[in-house]
């Protein structure tokens, strides 16, 4: 009996792993929790401008939030803005990544411009984009013009119809490297005999990109998109710097709104409330990605 | 030997000398906006001038982006780590005072400085009767005009009634010439319509602390404006210009007329000088007004060397001081004594902004001032936009800013 118990004991506790990640465990814990812990808490709170809080507000914040026409719109143009940016930016990669895997003469440097974007920060890549489209002297306006294409100027970030297609085309240009990055190694990834076999069967380009190649880089596009929408999703630079969410809110994102609600309506609780129910979004896609990668090894 | 113990003594008894005076030497830590580039500079040596006559004291500077300020504070607040005195928006003053952050300063005023003040601007910060800002920094609105484009529209002294502005905005229009600059992103978008409600006998909030803005003169203002975007009297899509925006149009020549503060006579003199312009009160509708904003020193409940901030508050608000900041930084004088300087009382353009003052508006210290803020911003915005009527726009923004007025 004390024989069976040892044994058991061997088995269902080994210690050693467990003793050797406990430290970064706990790190994890408390860097992950404490943060989550204070906006639970500020969630069902009235909390000042200044982040003090003056009592609990049950769940008060949440109905004022959902109940806010504001709120509403940002949520369904955050799904309008999640979806325009990983869609576009999926379509202009996968011809990219295509590009870059045939040897031609300075591909190097093609991958190179095409990874430059990556090492700018988005803030910057906003501003820089904001001044382009500036209707007075921006770049584009100005090649407008000069292909004859338009007189006069378009004042893009007056309104919503043109800022926020422009906004989503900035998004997507940012997120271009990464995607690329991600299905030039799924690419590398397939070998180059079957293309050979399927030549050999009559396979013309088409249906070998149809037939073989996409489906071989099914679970790399699918990784692409998950990590994608958490990260458009949550993006918070491009449309900040180029309209602020403005005029009259309509090109508010959620991530947007909250910072407003925080900081320049000082109402902390509410964005709190903002922020749960963004995380509930997020949790639901990082779950997906969770059961793609269970199912796709790759990444 | 004995010399080398007699060295150690030494040694040790000269640290100990300086530990005690670390100990005995108080140290102010104030926080500051970032007005333009000279404002680190000024405070500095401020602190340096105040530190030499005062050798007791040492007065940190930290220089803030005003975008940043609120939110560096808020951050320092709730982690016990802000400075002991801080420049701040008035307007922020009555949350300050409601999370009992802010010092009463009543108890260090006595009657003689209470009078180095100009009285109007001392009254923002007085919340329940108890002063808890200095006003630091004061300025007024007021309309600059491009003169050579306004002579040629047959107004060269300057456009006085918003009809003037209407014609000559037309008659510049029929030139190809630019119009009046209307700003309508960014921060105060909401008081640039709030020049024309006024104007036209109107008010934003009522003694009793509703929203009176959709009244029939703010229905007034803003179909007038929405008429000058119509109408082409403006520049093309006022929703993608900010107030640096048109001010930097109004340097280049690209908008005739715009409504702003007396920091433009700076930036005028700096970046282009050769701008021939003039400034007349905001236009006339039924009345003639404008808006004043202070920005105020306060004093934290928690802060350790109150006695030491105070006496650098003191000397900050003295006259030579309050001269070189307020002409650095092209703001209005707060202080009697500075106004006297020659600066100010030879200044032609400045004058403008001074006399407009007795009929200032000031942003009252209420909850909710920023939420009406955003719900009028809002409404001006739509209404440009055609998305909706000035009169339903209106309405809808007073039922927004009713929800957190007063509360």
């Amino acid at each position: 009996m004390s024989a069976a118990v040892g044994g058991s004991r061997r088995r269902a506790i080994p210690l050693a792993p467990w003793l050797l990640i406990l430290p970064s465990l706990v790190l994890a814990l408390v860097i992950i929790g404490y943060p989550f812990f204070e906006i639970l808490r500020l969630s069902v709170s009235n909390v000042s401008r200044f982040g003090l809080v003056r009592g609990s507000a049950g769940l008060s914040n949440f109905a004022t939030i959902f109940g806010d026409p504001i709120f509403q719109n940002a949520l369904l143009r955050t799904g309008t803005w999640t979806f325009g940016v990983v869609a576009g930016t999926l379509l202009a990669s996968v011809p990219v990544a295509l590009v870059l895997r045939q040897p031609f003469y300075g591909r190097g440097l093609a991958r190179t411009i095409i990874m430059l974007p990556w090492a700018i920060s988005l803030a910057m890549a906003a501003i820089v984009w904001l001044w382009s489209f500036n209707a007075d002297y921006g770049m584009i306006n100005a090649t407008l013009r000069e292909l004859g294409l338009m007189q006069g100027s378009v004042q893009w970030m007056a309104r919503a119809e043109t800022a926020f297609p422009m906004e989503i085309a900035v998004g997507m240009i940012v997120s271009i490297p990464f995607t690329v990055t991600i299905l030039l190694g799924g690419l590398s990834s397939i070998p180059g005999d079957i293309y050979e076999a399927a030549a050999i069967d009559g396979a013309r380009p088409w249906h070998c990109f149809w037939r073989l190649t996409l489906p071989m880089l099914g679970p790399f596009i699918n990784i692409a998109v998950v990590l994608n929408v958490i990260h458009v999703f949550n993006s918070f630079p491009i449309i900040w710097v180029m309209t602020q969410g403005g005029p009259d809110n309509s090109t508010h994102i959620l991530v947007t709104y909250l910072y407003e609600l925080s900081f320049r309506l000082g109402r902390p609780g509410q964005a709190a409330a903002v922020s749960l129910a963004m995380l509930v979004i997020v949790f639901g896609f990082t779950a997906l990605y969770m059961r793609l990668r269970n199912k796709d090894p790759v990444a | 030997m004995k010399l080398a113990r007699f060295g150690l003594l030494a040694c040790a008894a000269f640290a100990g000398v300086a530990l005690g005076q670390q100990a005995r030497a108080e140290t102010v830590h104030m926080t500051v906006s970032y007005y333009s580039a000279a404002t680190g500079p000024y405070f500095e040596k401020m602190a340096a001038e105040f530190h030499a006559a005062n050798p007791g004291i040492d007065v940190k500077i930290d220089v803030v982006n005003w975008d940043g300020l609120l939110q560096k504070l808020r951050t320092d607040i709730s982690g016990g780590t802000n400075p002991d005195i801080s420049i701040i928006g008035t307007r922020w003053l009555l949350d300050f005072v409601k999370d009992d952050i802010a010092e009463p300063l009543d108890g260090y005023m006595n009657a003689d400085f209470k009078d180095r003040f100009i009285g109007p601007f001392l009254k923002p910060a007085i919340i329940d009767g108890k002063a808890y800002g200095l006003p630091i920094a004061a300025s007024a609105r007021a309309m600059y005009y491009n003169k050579d484009m306004l002579t040629k529209a047959g107004f060269p002294n300057g456009p006085a009634t918003w009809d003037d502005v209407a014609t000559a905005a037309e008659k510049l229009k029929a030139m190809k010439e630019p119009g009046f600059g209307l700003m309508a992103k960014g921060t105060e978008v909401d008081v640039y319509w709030y020049y024309a409600l006024w104007s036209y006998g109107g008010d934003v909030v009522s003694p009793d602390l509703k929203a009176a803005f959709a009244s029939p003169a703010g229905v007034q203002a803003l179909t007038m404006y929405k008429s000058f975007v119509d109408k082409g009297l403006t520049e093309d899509g006022p929703t993608n210009y900010t107030r640096e925006d048109l001010q930097n149009l109004f340097k280049q020549g690209r908008v005739s007329m715009v409504i702003t503060a007396p920091f433009l006579i700076n930036q005028i003199a700096k970046e282009a000088p050769k701008l021939d312009y003039g400034i007349v009160p905001v236009p006339k509708g039924t009345t003639s007004s404008t808006y004043a904003v202070t920005d105020s020193v306060v004093m934290f409940k928690n802060s350790k060397v109150k006695p030491a901030a105070w006496k650098f508050l003191d000397f900050l608000f003295t006259k030579e001081p309050r001269v070189e900041f307020t002409k650095g930084e092209g703001f209005l004088p707060t202080t009697k004594a500075e106004a006297t300087d020659p600066y100010f009382t030879n200044n032609e353009r400045l004058k403008v902004f001074v006399d407009l003052l007795p009929t200032a508006h000031f942003a009252p210290t209420v909850t909710g001032w920023e939420d009406t803020a955003k719900a009028v911003t809002d409404a001006v915005q739509s209404v440009y936009l055609d998305k909706a009527q000035p009169d339903a726009a209106l309405k809808q923004a007073a039922a927004r800013a009713d929800e957190s007025l007063g509360k």
